[in-house]
């Protein structure tokens, strides 16, 4: 699988249900991140102009609320994170290649540089709450990894 | 659940012990404080959210008493006054700082346990270099974020008790980021390198503050805002996955401190419109002494020097991505400051039009 690959459709609501499935069914692994009290939104801006947007809902050690969402409703989340699809696709891919997101494919790294995926809230401390719960956000990206491997 | 008593129950006991000493039944017989609470726990557990019912949630702006005793329980009068000095409310509070109790207990991590020190690799001279000098700063600067809440947590009134917890969990992380950066300075085989005057005298302004709010300014909302955005740099400083494991677990610490102080300057604010030029006075002069620290030739050589992989880079590389980074950390600190209700785009003397930011149309949102 190359880095431009994108066999994963990563914009489409069934692709973060099947994160947030792998984050749920893995409470081991979330449980030494701590706990988690977050809503975060992923814009990923089409090349045919449109854009898809979901909403990540965080309580505890699970992510219980996956929900498409239209234009503008990702200011209701604690903060939002913004690219071109092209930019999300490349980051999942460097996911299932390495089976974690490596080198400056972290979204901490592509948030921190902000030229391809930025960070946004429409209130400081919600974007400092992308900050307090980043291994975690972290580590549901990652799960694509198993998303991908998964049959079917 | 056992009920409220009556003031004929339990009138048989004995008033006496076997050796004669009198018994006191009165904390059986019915106090005078709220009996009968029940909370329930949440998904997570026990939390401190679900405990902050009833009288025992109240806590009251001006406590009518400087004692240790637990907010809501029957106190004997008299009680000894144990001196407090911050007695307000809006002294010490922030509204979201029972959450951050929490998730400071539920995120806890181990210098020790949790990075991989087995991974360290042999690191060119100039690199290693760089890395035990940034981290020789930050385990110097990082040990005053406990030291300061130490120097005022037993002066706030034991009413605050949930701001008192928070600010241990503060004290334990910044031992343990202490250690973390103590510990990768010495790991490698290079060792602790400079330190410089102006980081100390950053460190002394802090600590020597008048007043707790201006404190919590100068640590939480400057020094701690400064500080998480080099952590976040550590995504792009660090030469190895120990170091990033290590600036990813201390910016989730650090990034609950300031989310404290901005609404902590915020509740005191709101509360004591007064305060906010104390607090201003405050930020003139560490940001000034903030501006010394952070433009310090070793540390701008050394983060400069990580950027770019390596001294042969720094002026292409490491350089400009500093600047490009400065920029956001100035942003990012002025952002919190509106959020805190404090306006410093206008006030503030660091320099923005070198940094290529325009007073007049920045927006705080980010």
């Amino acid at each position: 699988m190359t880095a431009t690959d994108t066999r994963l459709e990563v914009d489409r609501i069934r692709f973060f249900e099947a994160l947030a499935d792998e984050m749920n069914a893995d409470p081991t692994r979330f449980e030494v991140l701590g706990d988690v009290d977050m809503s975060i939104a992923l814009v990923m801006r089409r090349p045919t102009g449109d854009a898809f947007r979901a909403q990540l809902v965080f309580d505890g050690i699970r992510c219980d609320g996956v929900d498409e969402i239209g234009e503008g409703d990702e200011r209701q989340a604690h903060c939002w994170l913004e690219g071109d699809l092209a930019d999300w696709q490349a980051m999942f891919a460097n996911i299932v290649e390495n089976g974690r997101a490596v080198g400056r494919q972290t979204i901490n790294s592509l948030t921190l540089v902000g030229d391809r995926i930025t960070v946004h809230g429409a209130d400081p401390l919600g974007v400092d709450r992308f900050f307090r719960y980043n291994q975690t956000v972290q580590a549901l990206l990652d799960g694509a990894a198993a998303v991908a491997a998964a049959p079917g | 659940m056992t009920n409220v008593a009556t003031p004929d129950a339990y009138a048989n006991l004995p008033e006496t012990n076997p050796l004669g000493f009198p018994l006191d039944w009165s904390w059986l017989r019915g106090s005078k404080s709220e009996w009968g609470v029940q909370p329930k726990p949440s998904s997570r557990g026990l939390t401190m959210m679900d405990i902050a019912v009833g009288a025992y949630g109240e806590v009251p702006d001006e406590p009518p008493r400087r004692t240790m005793a637990p907010r809501g329980c029957d106190i004997e009068d008299p009680t000894p006054d144990m001196g407090y000095i911050l007695n307000k409310k809006s002294q010490v509070w922030s509204d979201n700082v029972r959450e951050l109790y929490e998730e400071a207990v539920a995120r806890q991590w181990s210098a020790t346990r949790d990075i991989p020190w087995g991974e360290l690799q042999e690191l060119p001279d100039d690199v290693e270099h760089a890395i035990c000098q940034l981290c020789t700063f930050l385990s110097e600067v990082e040990m005053i974020a406990a030291d300061l809440p130490a120097k005022w947590m037993w002066r706030m009134n034991h009413d605050f008790l949930e701001a008192k917890m928070f600010l241990c969990t503060q004290i334990m992380d910044e031992a343990r980021h202490s250690e973390v950066f103590r510990k990768r300075a010495l790991a490698n085989g290079g060792g602790l390198l400079k330190s410089k005057a102006a980081g100390t005298e950053l460190l002394r302004s802090i600590l020597q503050a008048k007043t707790y709010t201006q404190a919590s300014s100068l640590m939480h909302l400057l020094g701690e805002g400064f500080v998480l955005d080099i952590f976040r740099m550590g995504e792009l400083i660090s030469p190895t996955d120990v170091e990033k494991r290590i600036f990813r677990m201390a910016m989730q610490d650090e990034a609950r401190h300031v989310a404290y102080g901005t609404l902590h300057l915020r509740y005191a604010v709101e509360h004591d419109p007064d305060v906010a030029e104390e607090i201003h006075e405050a930020l003139d002069h560490g940001e000034m002494v903030l501006m010394e620290v952070g433009t310090q030739p070793d540390l701008t050589t050394a983060l400069a020097t990580l950027l770019a992989g390596g001294v042969e880079n720094i002026e292409t590389e490491g350089f400009p991505l500093q600047s490009q980074l400065s920029v956001k950390l100035l942003t990012s600190y002025l952002a919190r400051c509106e959020r805190a209700g404090l306006n410093r785009v206008q006030r503030t003397l660091l320099p923005l039009d070198l940094l290529g930011i325009d007073p007049d149309t920045f927006t705080p949102a980010a």
